[in-house]
């Protein structure tokens, strides 16, 4: 079963948020999301405050996530904070860290409490 | 004499050691930085352990505490935890008690006023100083995500800023402490961008932790007032040279520097045997003798003030 609902409910959660769109404003990024199981790949936009996603490779990547399917739905759903898989290296991530920490950020806002 | 090692995940370029006198006693303080470095930390601590009287815990913060609820940092619990009989703290127990009277003791003494508009760097690792200025009706911007992790997010509410200790601390304690705040040379590193600047430049006062202050220093600090510790003689001529008026620093000034809070929490522990955790410890801190200190570099004199210690 593809991801991709679960990213659209990630971005769609992300656009109704004030709070994130505000602090987003600014953030022009790609992410890569790759599931290393299956070989698949998602992809997220941030752009003036709002988040799209899609299926599929995408060029100039900032951010690229990387970890099995379960692990990887389990963070965007907000079953799982991105922090323990990170930590315990099952959740790779390639980028600077300044937006690792702002994907960390967005997901505990969405889900944090 | 009582002997007290602040070990520091800071700059070696920081050590430094003195005495100060506290409940009556004379306690020998130094400061061993090791430039970022956790294992070389953790091998001191162990070294010191049953060595000394009590052991601070600097460039790094244990404890976050806020509203009441205590947040652990966990490569800080790593590290306390490699003494196992000397008493290690960090410094947030006299954050908690002393920060939130500082402010109230400066407005009493009318040196600051609800009209200045006030930008706290970082207020999650100093709830205590973020609640008096709200509460006392200051503009507040609490700086934590601008200046820690770089999203342009003023916070203006204590409400806000409960809000988001509640949902990112949890899980932000227990990531790496690096990814949180500048350790080792990096807390000398100065920023050349100027986004941020005009956060300082629209603020009548500047708070909070030095390191996120000098790290984002614009250059003209004229008419301002800064609140903030552990500053050295050179930070003190940096920031004249910046132009700026007033430094105010919440533990005294000793030997050309004021001390970390890990440093004063420290001594107070040896002195008192008192432990943070303890119910006397709010009384223990407050008869701690403890003061601000004002240091004018705006005049040509650079006369310096202090407040008075508390009894």
């Amino acid at each position: 079963m593809t991801m991709l609902p679960i990213l659209e409910d990630f971005a769609r959660a992300c656009n109704s948020n004030a709070r994130l769109r505000q602090m987003n404003r600014d953030w022009s990024r790609t992410i890569v999301i790759r599931t290393t199981d299956k070989g698949e790949s998602y992809w997220l936009r941030s752009e003036n405050g709002s988040i799209r996603s899609g299926e599929g490779p995408v060029p100039d990547v900032d951010l690229q996530v990387e970890g099995g399917e379960e692990i990887i739905r389990a963070v965007f759903s907000g079953e799982m904070s991105p922090t323990e898989p990170y930590n315990a290296g099952d959740l790779l991530v390639k980028g600077r860290q300044d937006d690792l920490m702002r994907l960390d950020i967005i997901t505990l806002l969405i889900w944090g409490e | 004499m009582k002997q007290v090692v602040s070990v520091s995940l800071g700059s070696t370029t920081r050590d430094h050691e003195t005495t100060v006198e506290l409940y009556h006693q004379e306690i020998h303080v130094s400061r061993r930085g090791t430039d970022g470095d956790m294992e070389r930390a953790m091998v001191m601590l162990r070294d010191l352990d049953n060595q000394v009287d009590a052991i601070g815990l600097g460039g790094i913060d244990r404890y976050l505490v806020v509203n009441g609820q205590r947040y652990e940092i966990l490569d800080a619990k790593r590290l306390a935890e490699c003494a196992t009989i000397t008493p290690v703290v960090d410094g947030s127990g006299v954050k908690a008690v002393w920060e939130y009277r500082v402010i109230n003791h400066l407005i009493e003494d009318k040196i600051i006023g609800p009209h200045q508009k006030v930008l706290l760097v970082s207020a999650l690792d100093r709830f205590g100083m973020a609640q008096a200025f709200y509460e006392q009706g200051f503009p507040t911007i609490a700086g934590d995500l601008i200046f820690s992790s770089h999203i342009d997010y003023p916070v203006t509410s204590l409400a806000e800023l409960q809000k988001l200790a509640r949902r990112l601390l949890p899980e932000m304690a227990k990531m790496p402490f690096t990814m949180l705040y500048p350790t080792g040379r990096e807390q000398e590193q100065q920023s050349h961008d100027s986004t941020y600047h005009h956060y300082f430049a629209e603020a009548d006062i500047v708070a909070g932790d030095f390191h996120f202050i000098r790290h984002h220093l614009p250059d003209h600090l004229a008419g301002k007032l800064i609140i903030t510790n552990t500053t050295t003689e050179e930070d003190r001529r940096l920031l004249k040279d910046r132009g700026l008026s007033i430094l105010i620093t919440t533990t005294p000034v000793l030997a050309g520097r004021s001390f970390g809070t890990n440093v004063i929490e420290a001594a107070i522990v040896a002195a008192t045997g008192v432990l943070p955790d303890d119910e006397r410890w709010e009384n223990t801190v407050l008869g701690a003798g403890l003061h601000y200190s004002i240091t004018r570099l705006d005049s040509s004199s650079g006369i310096e003030n202090q407040g008075e210690p508390t009894s």
